[in-house]
């Protein structure tokens, strides 16, 4: 059941300040100040457990509370945080019911000699903790710091943090119980926000594992057409295509850009059709004299005047002219040779 | 009878003269006083006693670091504490002779 001496000290102690529980608080606390160090002392001068030394937890508080008495114990001036302890003792009255009750459920006799000895693993756990606060603080790199408490994307800080942490949080530990009142107030608060800063990084961590296909895709990054609003097609001459439909690989019709157009006058219009361009008055490569009213008869009307110019060269040359589909070969400009391509 | 009893009313004068030669810590004096014979003395009513004449003024207190365990808590007696062991010193023993010869009466009667 006890898993060291300290556990055993920690767990007599509790008991006898929960014998006590019908004392002042300031008083209770100032009596039981130096008793874990006592105990301590007794525990290392002998064999045997400190029940069977000491007799039961509740005689020595009986014992206690005699030879202590009350001198110096006069009631507390009566003040605002009076009744605060008075709620408080009274919902420590009722754990303690709860932790005797709760206890056969844990195979002890009272549920917190379960959760003493729980507490080396509540140790690493802060220690963990206390390295991703640590880091989370200290990196200032950018990138995402992950599961462990990397500085700079570095791993063998990590490690080295994430032991350090581990290790003094288990020291700390180990000391806490001899640590006196303020100190161990202290200790409490931060562990507590310790435990706050965990919940919101688990609750960031879990949402994040579950909304992974929607968290922060970068399309604007990873995907080159990302910003397309229109799409403009050119015949050979330079005249822009109006009505083009394109497809893929497979006859599926690719669907880009935005089906909506602003025309010059910031008029909103829905688009009703797949064709391209969406906004033919947008075409990149109009004259500046034309207007919004121009047409497509007028905009073919002057090849290379206001087009992009026949025939774009193709970064990789290995593309296909989009002049070629219509023609049965690729040398469709030279008739006399064709019949080989029959 | 019980020296449990007994223990009860002297252990403050007990505790204050196991202090009247050297400082001690909780559980050397405890060991002082069941060296002494009273070997019936509980810890707890040496510890609750020892923290009772500290909040009564008669004694003062030190820690002292220790190497291989906890700090420890020692405790001297100030001046207070020294004329309290005198004055009691007295009471008990006028008490034990009265005792005594209470007894040595009844003995011889």
């Amino acid at each position: 059941m006890i898993t060291t001496a300290q556990d055993e000290i920690n767990l007599y102690v509790f008991a006898v300040r929960a014998a006590l529980g019908d004392l002042p608080e300031s008083l209770r606390d100032e009596l039981l100040e130096d008793l874990p160090e006592h105990l301590a002392e007794v525990a290392a001068d002998g064999e045997g457990s400190l029940t069977d030394r000491l007799g039961s937890p509740e005689a020595y508080a009986a014992d206690l509370r005699m030879s202590a008495g009350f001198v110096g114990g006069f009631p507390d001036p009566p003040g605002r945080t009076d009744q605060f302890k008075e709620m408080r003792d009274v919902a420590l009255a009722r754990l303690r019911v709860a932790d005797v009750r709760l206890g056969p459920l844990f195979g002890a006799e009272r549920a917190s000699e379960f959760l003493v000895q729980l507490r080396p693993a509540w140790w690493v756990l802060r220690g963990y903790l206390a390295a991703m606060v640590l880091a989370w603080m200290l990196d200032d790199s950018g990138q995402p710091i992950g599961l462990l408490p990397r500085i700079g994307g570095s791993e063998a800080v990590a490690l080295l943090l994430l032991a350090a942490g581990v290790l003094g949080s288990i020291w700390l530990g180990r000391r806490s119980v001899r640590l006196t009142h303020w100190p161990q107030l202290a200790l409490y608060a931060g562990s507590v926000i310790l435990v706050l800063v965990a919940l919101g990084g688990f609750l960031s961590a879990d949402s994040s594992s579950r909304g992974a296909p929607y968290a922060d895709v970068n399309y604007e990054n990873s995907n080159p057409y990302g910003n397309i609003e229109d799409l403009f097609v050119y015949d050979e001459q330079g005249r822009l295509v109006q009505n083009a439909r394109i497809f893929d690989q497979n006859g599926a019709p690719l669907r880009l850009g935005n089906a909506y157009c602003y025309d010059d006058s910031g008029n909103y219009t829905e688009v009703q059709t797949l064709t391209y361009p969406y906004c033919a008055e947008r075409d990149p490569f109009r004259a500046p004299t034309a207007t919004a009213s121009a047409t497509a008869g007028e905009a073919s009307g002057a090849p290379g005047a206001n087009g992009p110019g026949p025939v774009p060269p193709m970064e990789d040359g290995s593309g296909v002219s989009p002049s070629v589909r219509p023609s049965p070969s690729p040398s469709a400009t030279s008739p006399s040779v064709s019949p080989s391509a029959r | 009878m019980d020296t449990t009893q007994l223990l009860k009313g002297v252990l403050d004068l007990a505790c204050l003269a196991a202090l009247r030669d050297e400082d001690g810590y909780g559980y050397d004096i405890l060991r002082r006083l069941r060296t002494a014979g009273l070997t019936e003395v509980g810890d707890a009513s040496v510890y609750g006693t020892l923290r009772r004449l500290f909040n009564a003024g008669l004694l003062t207190t030190y820690v002292v670091p220790s190497d291989e365990g906890p700090h420890r808590k020692y405790y001297a007696l100030n001046p207070a504490g020294r004329a309290e062991l005198q004055r009691s010193g007295k009471v008990w023993h006028g008490f034990a002779s009265t005792m005594d010869d209470l007894l040595r009466e009844r003995e011889t009667a």
